[in-house]
C-alpha cells in the first residue's frame, strides 16, 4: 500500500516522529522527561510494539497509553511488569548494560556530543544555573546507543559546552576510552527541527546526516556554533504519513502538552 | 544497645521534627519531581525554623525549593533540582546564582549508590558513571573529597570511580501506609527511598494511612522498610499535596503552578506565598484547607481513580 504522506505538519512534530524512526521493537529504551517519552510512546504504538520501557523513577515495562508529564508522573507505574526502585532502573538495568537506548536532552550539545544541562558560565561563580544531571550521565556513560531530542538554535550548538554534565566523545574519538569509560564508542543521534547529525566513531564528531523537508545545508550551519560535515550518503527525513499525524496527536499527547498542531490545520 | 525500637512511634508533625530535625542536619529528601514530597513535614520544618541545612537526595524538587526560599539551606547535594515541565526550582537556582548556596552535583545513579554503601554500613562503593564529566572537575568548597578514581584491583585496565556512603541524619519521607512501630509500603514507584531510608540515621514518616501491625505480618513479602529504620510515624492524609501519592490522589497543578509562579518572581510575591500558606497555618490541615479544602482534594482523589 502507497504511504499516503502529508505536508500538514509542524516540524516539531516530524523531529519526534523521525526520533520514534530509531527505535525497533526489540530494544529496551531508558524514558526521559518530555519529546523523548513523545518518541518513544509514538514508537510503541506504531512501527515497534513491542519496544520494553523502563523509567528511572522505577518503573518496568509499563504500558503508557499517552506521554506522561514527568517521569515521576503518577501514571508513569501504568500496567509495569515491576513499579520498582531508581536503582533497580539506573543501576542493575543502565549501568549493567541491558539498556539498549538512552534519551537525553539539555542546554547546550557541542560537536562532540557532549550535553551541558548544569551551568552556564563559570560553575564557582555561575551566570544560570540549570537543573542537572538527574540521571542522564549515568544514561550517557552506559548505554550503546544515546539519542538527543532538541530544538536547533545556536546557542544550544555550540562547539564547546561549557560543562560536560553528561559525555559524549569528549575530545575526540578516543576521548571516552582514556576518560576509562567501559561503553567506548556508543552511537549518538541528535534529532532537531532542522536536521538529524550522527557521531563519527572515528573522528568523535557530529556529522550531518538528514536534512529536514525544506532545510538546507546553509540553514543548518547558521544556526550552529560548528560546522557539521555533511555525509556523502545524507538524505531528506521522510515525511510523516496522515496516519502518524492522527497517532500522534490524537493518542500520544492529546492534550498538547508537548506539541501544538499546525496552525489553521 | 542498637537504636532499633519497636515501641509505638506515632507523633505529630510538630512532635517528630522538634525531636529528630536540628540545626545543622543533613536531610534525606524523600519524593521526586510531582511524586510524593514529603510536603508536610517540610512545612513544619520551615515553621520550626531549623537552619544551616544541607539536603540530599536524587531529584529534589518543590519541597527543597521552599525550605531553600525560607533561607534554612545551606547546601544541596544530589543528582538534580528541579520540577521537570513545571520549570526550574526558581529558588534553588537563584540561591545558586547569586552565590549564597552550595551545591554538591553528582547523578541520581551516584547518589543512590552512596546511600546503597550507607545502608549497608560500608565506607564507599564504585559507579561506572561520572568519567569524562565536569562533575567530577568542580566541587563545593566544604566538600572535603569527592570522589576517587582508581584502577579495578582485579583487572588494572579499567577504572571506577569510588563515591563516599551517604548517611542522612534524618530523613523525611511520604508514604502511602505505616504502622504505629513503623513498618511501611510503599505503592507504585519507590525511586531512591528504600535506600534512603535505611541509610539514614533517623527517618520520619509521613503516611496517608495507619494499618494495623498484622497488615505487614500477613503480606510480609510487600514490606518496603521494616520499622528498624523508622523512627517517627505521623499520620497526614494528603501529606504530599500539592504532589501526588500513587493510589490516592494526583498532584495539583494549579498550585504547583501558582507556587512557581511566586518563587520565580520572588521578593514580596514570594513571601506573601510563604506566609500564607506556611507561617500563618499552624497544622498542614490549615494548609490543606486553604487550598480548597474538602473539594480541592476530592477533585483530586478522582484524578487519580481515573488512572488507575
Amino acid at each position: 500500500m502507497e504511504k499516503q504522506y502529508s505536508e500538514n505538519y509542524i516540524r516539531e512534530e516530524l523531529m519526534v516522529i523521525e526520533a520514534s524512526r530509531f527505535i525497533k521493537s526489540t530494544d529496551t529504551v531508558i524514558l526521559g522527561t518530555g519529546l523523548p517519552m513523545v518518541a518513544a510512546i509514538f514508537a510503541q504504538k506504531t512501527h515497534a510494539p513491542d519496544v520494553n520501557f523502563v523509567v528511572e523513577s522505577g518503573s518496568i515495562d509499563p504500558i503508557l497509553p499517552f506521554a506522561p508529564l514527568t517521569v515521576a508522573d503518577p501514571i508513569i507505574g501504568n500496567k509495569a511488569v515491576k513499579t520498582g526502585s531508581l536503582r533497580e532502573v539506573l543501576g542493575c538495568l543502565v549501568q549493567r548494560g541491558l539498556v539498549d537506548i538512552g534519551f537525553l536532552g539539555g542546554a547546550e550539545i557541542d560537536r562532540f556530543g557532549n550535553i551541558n544541562s548544569t551551568y552556564i558560565g563559570d560553575p564557582r561563580s555561575p551566570k544560570v544555573r540549570f537543573p542537572g544531571s538527574g540521571g542522564a550521565n549515568c544514561i550517557a556513560s552506559c548505554v550503546p546507543k544515546i539519542m538527543i531530542i532538541s530544538l536547533h538554535e545556536k546557542r544550544r550548538f555550540p562547539a564547546r559546552v561549557q560543562f560536560i554534565t553528561s559525555p559524549g566523545y569528549i575530545d575526540g574519538p578516543d576521548g571516552r576510552k582514556k576518560a576509562g569509560l567501559r561503553m567506548a564508542k556508543p552511537d549518538i543521534i541528535v534529532i532537531t527541527d532542522l536536521c538529524v547529525m550522527q557521531i563519527n566513531p572515528g573522528t568523535g564528531m557530529l556529522e550531518l546526516a538528514k536534512l529536514m523537508p525544506e532545510v538546507t545545508r546553509d540553514d543548518v550551519y547558521n544556526n550552529t556554533g560548528f560546522e557539521p560535515r555533511q555525509r556523502k550518503e545524507s538524505g531528506l527525513v521522510e515525511l510523516p504519513t496522515e496516519g502518524e499525524l492522527a497517532i500522534l496527536r490524537n493518542e500520544v499527547d492529546p492534550n498538547h502538552i508537548y506539541l501544538k498542531e499546525p496552525s489553521g490545520g | 544497645m542498637s537504636k532499633v525500637s519497636k515501641e509505638i512511634k506515632v507523633m505529630t508533625a510538630q512532635e517528630a521534627v522538634k525531636k529528630f530535625v536540628f540545626d545543622g542536619a543533613v536531610i534525606g529528601m524523600g519524593g521526586q519531581n510531582v511524586s510524593r514530597c514529603a510536603v508536610a513535614l517540610t512545612h513544619e520544618i520551615i515553621r520550626q525554623g531549623k537552619k544551616d541545612l544541607t539536603l540530599t537526595g536524587c531529584n529534589l524538587s518543590i519541597h527543597m525549593d521552599l525550605m531553600v526560599g525560607a533561607g534554612l539551606v545551606k547546601k544541596c547535594e544530589s543528582g538534580l533540582g528541579g520540577l521537570g515541565r513545571f520549570g526550574a526550582t526558581f529558588q534553588f537556582k537563584r540561591a545558586i546564582e547569586e552565590k549564597r548556596m552550595e551545591t554538591e552535583d553528582f547523578d541520581h545513579l551516584t547518589m543512590v549508590s552512596r546511600f546503597l554503601a550507607g545502608e549497608m554500613g560500608i565506607p564507599f562503593i564504585p559507579v561506572r558513571g561520572l568519567l569524562g564529566s565536569d562533575i567530577l572537575n568542580y566541587q563545593a568548597a566544604s566538600t572535603k573529597k569527592k570522589f576517587e578514581t582508581i584502577s579495578n584491583p582485579w583487572n588494572q585496565q579499567e577504572k571506577v570511580v569510588l563515591v563516599p556512603a551517604m548517611q542522612p541524619d534524618v530523613s523525611i519521607v511520604h508514604v502511602q501506609k505505616a504502622d504505629e512501630i513503623g513498618n511501611v509500603l510503599i505503592q507504585g514507584i519507590a525511586s531512591h527511598e528504600p535506600e534512603l531510608i535505611r541509610a539514614s540515621r533517623a527517618t520520619i514518616v509521613s503516611c496517608e494511612e495507619i494499618v494495623p501491625i498484622k497488615f505487614f505480618r500477613s503480606h510480609s513479602d510487600s514490606t518496603t522498610i521494616p520499622y528498624h529504620y523508622v523512627d517517627a510515624v505521623v499520620h497526614q492524609q494528603y501529606g504530599a499535596y500539592p504532589t501526588a501519592t500513587y493510589g490516592y490522589y494526583s498532584f495539583d497543578a494549579d498550585h504547583i503552578n501558582y507556587y512557581q509562579q511566586c518563587a520565580r518572581v520572588g521578593g514580596e510575591e514570594y513571601k506573601r506565598y510563604m506566609n500564607e500558606y506556611i507561617y500563618e497555618c499552624e497544622t498542614f490541615d490549615d494548609f490543606l484547607e486553604k487550598c480548597g479544602g474538602i473539594k480541592k482534594v476530592t477533585h483530586l482523589e478522582r484524578e487519580m481513580l481515573r488512572l488507575m
